[in-house]
């Protein structure tokens, strides 16, 4: 409708700018047939998980660094607060220096957007557990990773999760930006083509790709994870 | 028989102004199967005895001695129910109740078993894979006191477990305790703020004084049990009890508020058949 009006009566946007949807259908159906866009997926996806995985190790560790020691705490908490105000893309030159051009390199980017926000998440998560729980488990016997396992981490999984998510999204962001600017395959490359071959339905069938993949994601893992967590609890009744 | 002994408890805060004496030289003794109520005043340091018998807190001067051994960190010989029931609301209610017996490493089966066990004791067996979310404040309490009676510890402390009920609840839950109580055997110390429900649980009140907290002075309920609160001889022992916890209730609302306000004499927490006509 937008673009029927824009584009074929007000004449306000030029087809070659504004593709129609028509022609973005086709072209998607194109780059299945030819499995440009499979390969490109499954590129990305292997880039993510192993990106995404990387960074909540890392998070998870110094999360839990920063709760467990107060030196640490002090001393970098204001810095990965700065830090993860950084664009991961910012990252790239870094990582190019460090890795190279190669896989390597787009993978330390995921990592790095996504690892402050996951250890940030892990960090406030903990340090709001409510005292309460923590000593009724004391005074039921549990001690040191005890109570991590069966009274932390469970209290402190609905901002974790949240957390999480929005590691996913930086992860997802970095991995665009990373793979617009050098990759050989992926979807962030098959955009990147579709620009300079000025072939603008290619662009926006990625966007859309896109944005389908990360919805999906969001409602199949992060969505069916809160949404057991607020069952439980009993957050979505209010 | 002994099994508590608090010897020359005292615990002060301290901050960079000023120090803060909360309890101040308290001797008491428990002996096994006692049900103890300890009375006083907001602010008394009741809680903070409690904590410090149960390991949470540690006492600045003196010792905590139980059957022997110096009490050394919290632990499950000594189990807390506090006035939020502190159940996690990630388990079900029959996880919870297993979740002491968990920690001890009792095998499934039988952790189950016991667990089952005291929901019936507690009458919500029914319920046992309900979200803490799902049950009432007294269905809570009661789940929480289920869990405290898994793990079979000789003393039991309650933090005004039903301060925080509504009075029918309430009444329901002290009846039932009393009767857990004398099926179990076990040696309770309950902190509470009301003088009603001291009298009908407790087989001795400690009235405490605030400002050090102290000892005040000490009754014996010797009433036949189960009790009523309808009872005519807890009505006489309470306005006893009740004298002596008013002079601790004006000092501390002294202490509270601002300099110019006076409370008129008899005023606060009067009971009206024992002032003789004294206002007329």
């Amino acid at each position: 409708m937008a673009y029927k009006l824009g584009v074929d009566y007000l004449r306000l946007w030029k087809p070659y700018v504004f593709p129609s949807p028509i022609t973005v259908f086709k072209t998607m159906l194109d780059l299945i047939a030819d499995s440009t866009l499979g390969i490109a997926v499954l590129a990305s996806a292997k880039r993510i998980v192993i990106g995404y995985a990387i960074s909540i190790l890392i998070g998870a560790i110094v999360g839990f660094a920063i709760v467990r020691f107060k030196t640490l705490d002090e001393n970098l908490s204001p810095l990965i607060l700065g830090l993860q105000t950084l664009p991961s893309i910012c990252w790239l030159p870094f990582a190019i220096l460090w890795y190279g051009l190669n896989e390597s390199a787009i993978i330390f980017v995921i990592a790095i957007g996504s690892a402050f926000a996951v250890s940030i998440a892990i960090e406030s998560g903990i340090k709001n557990v409510n005292p309460l729980y923590l000593r009724a488990a004391k005074t039921m016997g549990a001690g040191g990773l005890k109570v991590y396992w069966n009274v932390i981490i469970p209290a402190s999984l609905p901002t974790v999760v949240s957390g999480l998510k929005q590691g996913w999204s930086f992860a997802w962001r970095a991995l665009m930006a990373g793979e617009m600017l050098f990759a050989t395959k992926g979807l962030g490359q098959v955009l990147m083509v579709g620009r300079d071959l000025a072939d603008i339905s290619q662009v926006v069938a990625v966007m859309i790709v896109i944005v389908v993949l990360g919805v999906t994601v969001d409602k199949l893992i992060f969505g069916r994870i809160e949404v057991n967590i607020r069952r439980r609890w009993g957050l979505d009744r209010a | 028989m002994l099994s508590l002994l608090i010897e020359k408890v005292s615990k002060s805060f301290n901050s960079k102004q000023n120090s803060v004496q909360t309890l101040d030289n308290i001797n008491l003794e428990f002996n096994k199967g006692e049900f103890i109520c300890v009375l006083g005043p907001s602010g008394c340091g009741k809680s903070t005895l409690l904590n410090i018998i149960a390991g949470l807190e540690d006492a600045t001067e003196g010792r905590v001695i139980l059957n022997g051994h110096e009490v050394k960190g919290a632990g499950p010989d000594r189990v807390v129910m506090f006035q939020e029931s502190a159940l996690f609301p990630w388990l079900k209610v029959i996880d919870n109740v297993e979740f002491g017996m968990k920690m001890a490493g009792v095998p499934k089966d039988e952790r189950h078993e016991k667990a089952l066990k005291y929901l019936k004791m507690v009458h919500l067996s029914r319920f046992q894979n309900s979200y803490i979310h799902e049950l009432s404040g007294g269905m809570k309490q009661r789940v929480a006191l289920a869990r405290a009676l898994t793990l079979d510890s000789e003393i039991l402390l309650m933090d005004e477990p039903f301060a925080a009920l509504d009075s029918q609840t309430k009444g329901i839950l002290q009846a039932e305790l009393q009767q857990i109580w004398l099926e179990t055997q076990k040696t309770i110390i309950f902190i509470t703020h009301s003088v009603e429900e001291a009298v009908l649980l407790a087989d001795r009140v400690i009235v405490m004084a605030a400002n050090p907290g102290k000892v005040k002075k000490e009754f014996k309920i010797q009433l036949a049990r189960p009790r009523e609160p309808e009872n005519v001889d807890l009505a006489y022992l309470a306005a006893g009890i009740m004298k002596e916890l008013k002079e601790e209730v004006e000092k501390v609302a002294k202490a509270e508020f601002d300099n110019d306000w006076t409370v008129k004499k008899d005023s606060l927490l009067s009971d009206t058949d024992s002032n003789m006509g004294i206002g007329l």
